[in-house]
């Protein structure tokens, strides 16, 4: 008896470690979406919808140009940046990171992209974004942002049910359905929490304090945690992973071979990326 | 004396003449990237430029078209940020040419080693002269990511002095955050001889 006791015990310590961050896929393979980001489509086709769902031009946009003004003004060659007091640690669960993508996650996901063809493989993508609603509806609500709130709230019914439990994504095509999403790190930063220092996670890849406890936070609300038992939760958790490597093979690999030092590559990439998130 | 006057109109004819010309010559920011990438596109569906004999040509044809988009000296002062003034002029010149070749090398590579028909959606324009940002979209599989090109205008020609990745994150600033590391530490030579190490690991 003592045996099956030690392994889920340490499947449970395993698990409380990814479930500080639902996604490992999306943290491990890159910059793209450290957020449990809805698919804003899940083809190419809605052309039409890429201009509504940019909030409406101005503020938003212009925001983009900062950094360049930053620049010309000061020439002080202050940009935004994070603290890394944990540097050695971060640098060699990042070597950690690194192996098990290269060794495990990569092999397995192309294994799986060559067995699973892409609309099925959409399909679960979908599926697991359509279960992220209840995060991003709360997170939302917590900004103060009950319009983006009811725009979850629509999209969630209308794919659970026209897009059959979710494996669909319908919604893509419907305007003002398509809000960018939200999780509780961002709620934190909305309220002025800043964060904290880089944090790089074994599995999940890089995240910093604040977004750590935003996700241990989150993690109440993505039902997949309460799957019983563990194990399956586990694999659950394994599959959306794979799934997600699946759409991004070759993404983590071009920013390491462009990157002098692919450390602080993918830490001021993270950085740089959970800020534009906030603006 | 009737001839200055029409001097001056001359003058101010041929000016007006010439600013007109200009302005019909050069393309808009969107229009100029647009232009460029169509034709990126063009030789990467080229199916002449598929099989590995003709490898090295085509990417000679893509960096020909691609890089009078960029305004290497800019990305290159850019990313150095204000140490730029401790380099030399010998040292700009020489960092501003080992940088342009890795970057392009580590572009090239990706552009020619996994291009899989993607397409580029062109979402918007923003012009606040010299500046202007093209908003873009590169659809892949089921995945969009949005690239968006921060441009500046010098003689009349729009130029990327910075890319935007997934709305917000910029080439330059993580180029820079690692540059600004080494160069704590080390000399504008010993940077450039890193990129040159670089340079040859990629074979080039």
């Amino acid at each position: 008896m003592t045996k099956p006791i030690s392994l889920k015990a340490v499947l449970i310590a395993i698990c409380l470690v990814a479930l500080l961050s639902g996604c490992a896929g999306h943290r491990t393979k890159g910059p793209s979406d450290p957020t449990a980001a809805p698919a804003p489509t899940p083809t190419g086709v809605a052309l039409s919808t890429a201009d509504e769902t940019t909030p409406p031009a101005g503020s938003d946009d212009m925001s983009l140009w900062e950094d360049d003004l930053d620049w010309n003004d000061e020439g002080a060659g202050v940009f935004y940046t994070v603290a890394d007091p944990l540097e050695p640690f971060n640098r060699t669960m990042f070597v950690f990171n690194d192996k098990l993508y290269f060794w495990v996650l990569k092999p397995v996901a192309q294994g799986y992209r060559f067995a699973v063809p892409r609309p099925a493989r959409s399909g679960v993508r979908n599926f697991f974004n359509n279960l992220g609603a209840p995060i991003r509806i709360a997170n939302n609500i917590l900004q103060g942002r009950f319009q983006t709130a009811e725009a979850e709230v629509a999209r969630f019914l209308f794919n659970s049910t026209v897009g059959v439990l979710g494996f669909g994504n319908p919604a893509a095509d419907v305007e003002g359905l398509n809000p960018e999403p939200t999780d509780l790190g961002l709620t934190l930063g909305h309220y002025g929490i800043g964060n904290g220092f880089y944090l790089v996670w074994p599995v999940l890849g890089p995240s910093t304090l604040r977004d750590s406890a935003g996700y241990f936070g989150d993690r109440w609300l993505n039902p997949t945690i309460y799957i019983d038992p563990i194990e399956a939760s586990l694999a659950v958790f394994a599959l959306r992973s794979i799934n997600t490597v699946s759409f991004h093979i070759g993404d983590y690999e071009a920013i390491k071979s462009a990157a002098l030092d692919p450390y602080q590559a993918m830490r001021d990439a993270y950085i740089q990326l959970r800020r534009s998130k906030l603006r | 004396m009737g001839i200055k006057p029409m001097v001056i109109t001359l003058i101010v004819l041929s000016l007006w003449v010439g600013a007109a010309a200009a302005a019909v010559a050069s393309p808009s920011p969107m229009e100029t990237v647009r232009e460029r990438i169509d034709q990126v596109i063009a030789v990467l569906n080229d199916p002449a430029g598929a099989d590995s004999a003709h490898r090295a040509a085509q990417r000679d044809r893509l960096w020909e078209i691609a890089s009078p988009m960029f305004d290497f000296v800019e990305i290159s002062r850019r990313t150095v940020g204000p140490k730029w003034q401790e380099f030399s002029d010998d040292e700009k010149a020489r960092f501003t040419d080992v940088f342009t070749r890795f970057l392009g090398n580590t572009y090239l590579d990706r552009v020619q080693g996994e291009y899989q028909n993607e397409k580029i959606e062109y979402v918007q324009e923003l012009v606040r002269e010299p500046l202007a940002l093209v908003r873009t979209k590169l659809v892949r599989e089921a995945v969009e990511m949005p690239i968006d090109y921060r441009m500046r205008q010098t003689d009349g020609q729009w130029k990327i002095y910075d890319i935007l990745v997934e709305n917000g994150v910029s080439i330059v600033q993580n180029y820079r955050v690692q540059f600004q590391s080494i160069l704590q530490k080390e000399s504008p030579a010993a940077l450039i001889q890193r990129l040159e190490q670089r340079l040859e690991e990629q074979g080039r």
